[in-house]
């Protein structure tokens, strides 16, 4: 058996089955999905963390790349109570180091109740607890991930669905999930997808209806060139955003984010309609939020649990976001009219350039 | 809708609730647990609640429970009493099974409802109506674009009936609707039914045609279903919740192990789903979602799914059912998840939005949230396949079950062995006698109760996982972790424990398999630990004291100790606890009574300021509700199980006598665990000792001698020969059973030398081994139930019963009353006597139950066991005395003085009566006799003997007071009220519809009264009560509270 082993910020190791050799260091994290395995481990916002499932057994119902969001896996390691073979050799393929046979209960309480933190992994025929530690030691806070886009991001803008009669979407990279393109190219769009560092004039080469910031990995304020893009272009087009989409768009217009203690992971998330009085479930994938929403933009659905922002509008520009997925993959499809939403919002904008002169 | 009130709150409102009466087939304990819950949620709310329910042996029925409280027939005329009494602004439909709604039905379409201004709360009827009928169910799936399976109904037309439908005429219209349906097999289903009763796959048309025509008749709307078979295809049960905002949630999907066509009651169940992908799983939840909302419904409902892998990469599904209400399987995912599903409902039902409802588990979110769960969680049913040797007990689409069991692990194999150990079933096979061919023909290819053994032994055999899937069909995935389970049982026993403890054996199982001790084992396995079940996986942190345990990986080894054998619990060592052992699944002759009685163990314990913990393993009831408790232990019961969680507790004692035998049967073992362990815990109450005495034969008889008290002559043979001479000398009639079996089995009454010679040969082969048991038949005696509670010193009687079935029938099926009405005031007396010398001498402290007969004055003992029995929650809601909470108090050291308890007599007289299974059991004997076969009981009271006795004929739904009448006993009275009529073939009759009330002891006349759902009698003694309750019942039927009924104080006897 190979031997694995992980330290947890602190210094405490534990002692798990290796199932895919490597070393790995990253931010430990939790989803709580039981369901959706093949989308989690290849969504680009799970970039330098290590992924613990919360559910003992995963890997049930095989691998099939029609289920992937993205062309690798994302996070630096895996940790559950029991992976199958299938998802095993899968990681093991992919060089991203997997654990199990772990008290996964006892890691997500540790991380509930000490916050996202510090880990380093070591697995192989002759590893040993150091090997782990040292892993851990040279561990960095996820901010300090400044140039984390580039790991996440196409590297040349690439079009989709250009015979499409539908809007014309600018979609910053920041590490889309393959599911948000498809969702627009379902509504029969034009989807630009630009790199998360794309200058204005690639923005305007596209000459987008709309610009659409999407989700992605780490701090939402080392993505400085798409908080750019949002203040340059608001004025004149609709700006949607994801996850950390809605990050960047609440930093470009006067908002605040923060990082939270261990964030929200999992397709269990309740979210509120202040408007309708609906509670939707959502999936969500994130470590920050955004803290104030400043002047331009108003809160329109909250977090039941924590009363997080989870929507948010433009008070007189045409902004929609969601820090949820509306894409769903993994998780409830009860949100999937948000890109109905944001293509009305693009097909007809009613903004004013009000703020111009400010 | 418009009301007075504030929409969202109870305030002011008297809401009725409405029960679901005996536990039967189809229908258990689950009810008990949902408008339990629901009861104290609308009080919470300021409603004011009324609740009706015929079965006395729940707990919702206390009078604590609701602020009214009644024991009546679920029958209109009853109900519509109730409703001119109690005034109710409303009726919550939706929490009394099938029966509650079907009633709920009855009430409006007579005009009850709007006449009293009655508004039906959450679900409305019209969505009851379009569930229920297939055919509008159809259209309004279609009309959302849900699929489902292809399907049509044959119908009789107005002026038809289905005894005169001619042989062409039906084989036309039932070949018609095979061909719509895409050829056989189909699935034939008679709408208006519950647990499926007379459903099933149908491969032959001839079975089609026979069912077709009994399906015409006992459909309330003359409609039979023909539907596309799906078999093979994987069975998904989806849990939803909606609110008046149109909030949805699903509460958890459960997976079916065995494939499409076993009904879900009969089937392996397991939550969350392991085989579907994320896009299939989403594609139904979403499915769900829209379907409730076009049903309108408001609060908890049920969706059934058929999937299966279609290459795409979400697979395929149809919607096969809705259940608009909750149900077993909402009683399981509120178990399983945490989610409190009738709670919630009854909430939603008032106005409340899913997140104005609190999260009690975590304490900090809201009711507004999918429960995230971070184990596996296995239900195995449980079948009477003991009590019933000409059943067959092959699993088909109609449910056989009585109960089930739930465990939850950290593996699918840790949850499952789980789960079979807490079913407390054992097959009845020899598995040595087994040939290959029959073990794959019988036992995997044949779904039966036995199958998950079969599995095991199958891959003991060296077949390979692909060989027992396309045996049994079961997914491979699962299949695999079977054959994981049989891997590690081989390498226990080459002294490899660890895989074996991983996969949930116990330590105690792994001595055996490997021939060493049990202390040798748990010191190479991993230990236990416990982990709590809080809604959330971890995400948030919980308040509630629910929790299961788990082995640790294989790193670990040794038994845990101190704060890690706690794991998750949150004890406080400083308080004194006590741990109730419950009752497991519910079986025949181990029902609700039972988590009744540890229900109010636990209550009387909280009540004296002690920590109660409960361990049981049954899903469907009050007592596994995480707030009965002060710490809930979803646990197999096992001695070793029991003593991990004394010793993770500190708990101060254990009580084993309320859990019915499940509990009783671990007093012994589970007191050698604890010494083995050193703790410092006892059994509470009785001593094990004592109980056992009082099942050891020899034994007791001695102590009966020595006491002077009389039982009936009789003594044990070891041969034919002995047994003949021991009849001889005793006197024909006698009552012979073999030695080695409890509760009834195989009991019977001779006549004859000859009789006697054919039960022997055929039914026991006594042996030196195994002795049979002859014992005087004491005929025409009057039998007693007597329960009472002894505090080491004094005794306090709770109740006398009167048996009105004579000794013969077993006292779990007889009908009883309260207060008995033929013993004298001398006989009383002597009954209370025997009862305190029996009390004293068997240091009884808690409760004990007496069983005796009387004749000609003469007062006998028949037994007498020193723990709870299954008249306790008839005794104390006849009485108003409740004897199980002063027996749990006794035991904790209180005295009956300290107490202040006495004794009350009712002035009314209550009848129990029970409800019996065969219907749902195709081949079985409708007679009643020494052999317990009732699933549950209902209770009639009245100001005298015979409306008692008539309203527990309705609550039993075996009322009939005219028509045509068969009465084969010596019996005057019925031709007073019936027109006697007199058949050739009475079995042709009944079924041509001729007759509407057999009173017989013929078994095929009775079976087919079964069959044709006519009310029939199968002794002569009730038929004899029921001449009395027919000329006393005059339409007056004293509908009354429980606690309105005047009881005076006086001591029986």
């Amino acid at each position: 058996m190979t031997a694995a082993y992980v330290a947890l910020e602190g210094g405490h190791v534990l002692e798990g089955r290796g199932r895919a050799s490597g070393t790995a260091r990253g931010e430990l994290v939790f989803t709580t999905a039981y369901t959706g395995y093949e989308e989690s481990l290849t969504d680009p916002s799970y970039e330098e963390q290590i992924l613990t499932f919360s559910y003992p057994l995963i890997g049930n119902y095989g691998v099939r790349s029609e289920r992937f969001e993205d062309d690798r896996v994302h996070p630096r390691a895996v940790l559950a109570k029991e992976l199958t073979e299938d998802v095993a050799d899968w990681l093991e393929t992919e060089g991203v180091p997997a654990v199990d046979h772990l008290d996964t209960r006892d890691v997500v309480t540790d991380i509930r109740d000490g916050g996202a933190m510090k880990c380093g992994i070591a697995v192989g025929e002759d590893v040993t607890e150091e090997d782990a530690l040292e892993q851990l030691e040279q561990c960095k806070a996820m901010s300090d991930h400044t140039d984390i886009g580039a790991q996440v991001s196409v590297d040349e803008p690439t079009v989709y669905g250009a015979d499409n009669d539908g809007e014309t979407v600018a979609l910053v990279d920041c590490g889309a999930k393959g599911s948000i393109v498809d969702s627009l190219l379902a509504r029969d769009a034009t989807i630009h997808v630009l790199p998360y560092d794309a200058a204005v004039s690639d923005v305007e080469a596209a000459d987008p209806d709309i610009l659409f910031i999407s989700n992605g990995p780490g701090d939402p304020a080392n993505y400085e060139q798409a908080i750019s893009l949002v203040e340059e272009f608001v004025e004149d087009t609709p700006v949607a955003g994801i996850c950390l989409g809605q990050q960047i768009v609440a930093e470009a217009l006067g908002g605040t984010t923060a990082k939270m203690d261990f964030g929200h992971r999992g397709v269990n998330q309740p979210v509120l309609d202040l408007d309708s009085g609906q509670v939707v479930m959502t999936t969500q994938n994130h470590g920050y939020t955004v803290d104030e929403p400043g002047d331009y933009l108003e809160v329109t659905q909250i977090n039941v649990n924590d009363d997080t922002p989870e929507g948010l509008d433009g008070v007189d520009h045409d902004i929609i976001t969601r820090q949820y997925h509306p894409e769903a993959n993994p998780g409830p499809e009860d949100t999937l009219d948000f890109f109905d939403n944001v293509l009305e919002m693009a097909a007809s904008p009613t903004q004013r350039a009000v703020p111009a002169d400010d | 809708m418009s009301t007075d009130h504030d929409e969202s709150s109870g305030d002011g409102r008297t809401i009725l609730l409405i029960g679901s009466g005996p536990i039967q087939i189809g229908q258990a304990a689950e009810f008990d647990y949902s408008g339990a819950q629901a009861c104290r949620a609308l009080q919470e709310e300021g409603a004011r609640v009324v609740l009706v329910n015929s079965n006395p042996a729940t707990i919702m029925t206390d009078p604590e429970m609701a602020d009214e409280v009644y024991i009546e027939p679920i029958t209109t005329d009853a109900i519509a009493e109730i409703i001119r009494k109690e005034n109710p602004d409303g009726v919550i439909a939706g929490l009394g099974g099938q029966t509650g709604l079907n009633v709920t039905a009855e009430l409006a379409e007579e005009g009850i409802l709007e006449e009293f201004d009655v508004e039906i709360m959450g679900t409305p009827l019209e969505t009851i109506y379009a569930t229920e009928d297939r055919d509008l169910f159809r259209q309004r799936m279609e009309k959302i674009g849900q699929p489902v399976p292809g399907s049509t109904t044959i119908t009789l037309e107005e002026g038809e009936s289905a005894t005169g439908l001619s042989e062409e005429d039906l084989r036309e219209r039932v070949e018609a609707a095979v061909e719509e349906v895409g050829g056989l097999p189909v699935i034939a289903r008679t709408t208006y039914t519950l647990g499926g009763s007379g459903s099933g796959v149908v491969e032959e048309m001839d079975e089609l045609l026979e069912r077709v025509r009994k399906g015409l008749r006992l459909s309330r709307n003359s409609e039979v279903l023909i539907t596309e078979s799906i078999a093979g295809w994987v069975e998904y049960e989806y849990e939803v919740m909606r609110d008046a905002d149109d909030s949805c949630i699903i509460i958890c999907n459960m997976e079916n192990i065995d494939p499409m066509g076993i009904h879900t009651g009969e089937s392996t169940v397991v939550t969350p789903s392991q085989i579907v992908p994320d896009e299939g799983h989403q594609e139904m939840r979403t499915a769900a979602l829209d379907v409730i909302r076009e049903l309108g419904i408001q609060g908890g409902c049920n969706i059934q799914f058929a999937w299966h892998d279609d290459g795409t990469p979400g697979g395929e599904y149809r919607v096969v059912e809705v259940n608009p209400r909750v149900s077993r399987s909402s009683a399981l995912a509120s178990k399983a998840t945490g989610y409190p599903i009738a709670r919630v409902t009854a909430k939603v039902a008032l106005g409340k939005r899913l997140h104005e409802i609190d999260n009690e588990i975590t304490g900090e979110t809201t009711a507004a949230f999918e429960p995230a769960i971070d184990y596996v969680v296995t239900k195995v049913p449980r079948w009477p396949k003991d009590k019933f040797d000409d059943v067959d007990f092959e699993l088909t689409t109609a449910m056989k079950s009585t109960g089930e069991a739930m465990a939850i692990g950290r593996s699918f194999e840790e949850s499952l062995l789980k789960a079979l150990r807490s079913s407390e079933y054992e097959p009845d096979v020899d598995w040595a006698d087994v040939s290959d061919e029959e073990l794959e023909s019988h036992y995997l290819e044949r779904p039966s109760p036995d199958r998950p053994y079969a599995m095991f032994e199958a891959f003991e055999r060296g077949y390979s996982v692909e060989e027992v899937v396309s045996l049994t069909g079961i997914f491979e995935w699962y299949t695999e972790r079977y054959s994981r389970i049989a891997e590690s049982v081989r390498a226990a026993q080459e002294g490899d424990f660890t895989e074996a403890a991983i996969a949930g054996h116990t330590n105690a199982s792994i001595a055996t398999t490997a021939g060493t001790d049990v202390g040798s084992v748990e010191q190479e396995v991993p230990g236990r630990t416990y982990k709590q079940v809080d809604t959330c996986a971890g995400e948030f942190e919980a308040e509630t004291p629910y929790y299961y345990s788990a082995r640790q990986n294989e790193f670990e080894s040794g038994p845990l100790e101190g704060q890690a054998a706690a794991g998750e619990l949150e004890v406080d060592p400083e308080i004194e606890s006590v741990i109730v052992v419950g009752g497991g699944p519910i079986r025949i002759g181990q029902g609700v009574e039972f988590d009744y009685c540890s229900v109010h163990a636990v209550r009387a314990l909280r009540e004296l300021g002690i920590d109660a913990h409960v361990v049981n393993n049954n899903p469907e009831t009050v007592s596994t509700d995480y707030d009965t408790s002060d710490g809930l232990f979803f646990e197999p019961i096992t001695a070793e199980e029991v003593a991990d969680v004394a010793e993770a507790t500190g708990a101060d004692g254990v009580m084993v006598q309320f859990g019915g035998q499940t509990s009783v049967n671990i007093g012994e073992p589970l007191a050698d665990e604890l010494e083995r362990r050193g703790l410092d815990c006892e059994i509470m109450g009785t001593s094990v000792e004592a109980m056992d005495l009082a099942e050891d034969r020899d034994r007791f008889n001695a102590l009966m001698d020595e006491l002077e008290i009389a039982q009936p002559e009789g003594g044990t043979a070891f041969s034919k020969e002995e047994a003949l001479e021991l009849a001889h000398d005793i006197g024909y009639p006698v009552l012979v059973r073999p030695s080695y079996v409890l509760g009834g089995r195989a009991m019977d009454v001779v006549y004859t030398d000859e009789e006697l010679e054919t039960y022997i040969e055929e039914a026991v082969r006594v042996s030196p081994e195994k002795p049979i048991l002859v014992d005087d038949f004491l005929e025409n005696a009057v039998e007693l139930d007597v329960d009472a509670v002894s505090d080491g010193r004094n005794v306090l009687i709770g109740g006398i019963m009167e048996h009105v079935e004579s000794a013969g029938v077993h006292s779990g099926d007889s009908a009883c009353m309260i207060p008995p009405r033929s013993l004298d005031d001398d006989t009383l007396a002597r009954v209370r006597e025997v009862t305190e010398d029996i009390a004293e001498a068997l240091k009884t402290k808690g409760l004990m139950n007496v069983q005796l007969a009387v004749q000609d004055g003469e007062v006998y003992v028949l037994e007498a066991n020193p723990r709870s029995s299954r008249t306790v929650p008839f005794v104390s809601k006849a009485t108003g005395v409740p004897i199980a909470k002063l027996a749990a108090k006794v035991m904790a050291g209180e005295t009956l003085a300290s107490l202040e308890a006495s004794e009350q007599v009712p002035d009314h007289t209550s009848i129990k009566e029970v409800v019996l299974p065969f219907d749902r059991l195709p081949g079985s004997d409708p007679r009643l006799g020494p052999e317990m076969k009732s699933t549950g009981e209902v209770m009639g009271t009245a100001s005298d003997f015979g409306t008692a006795y008539w309203k527990a004929q309705q609550a039993a739904y075996n009322a009939v007071s005219e028509g045509t009448a068969v009465v084969d006993f010596d019996v005057d009275g019925f031709e007073n009220h019936f027109d006697i009529a007199e058949f050739d073939d009475v079995p042709q009759a009944i079924r041509e519809g001729e007759v509407d009330f057999v009173v017989s002891r013929d078994r095929d006349s009775l079976e087919m009264a079964v069959e044709e759902e006519i009310p029939y009698l199968s002794t002569e003694a009730s038929a004899e009560a029921y001449v009395e309750a027919l000329d006393a019942f005059g339409g007056e039927l004293e509908v009354a509270s429980v606690t309105s009924r005047p009881v005076h104080e006086e001591n029986w006897g």
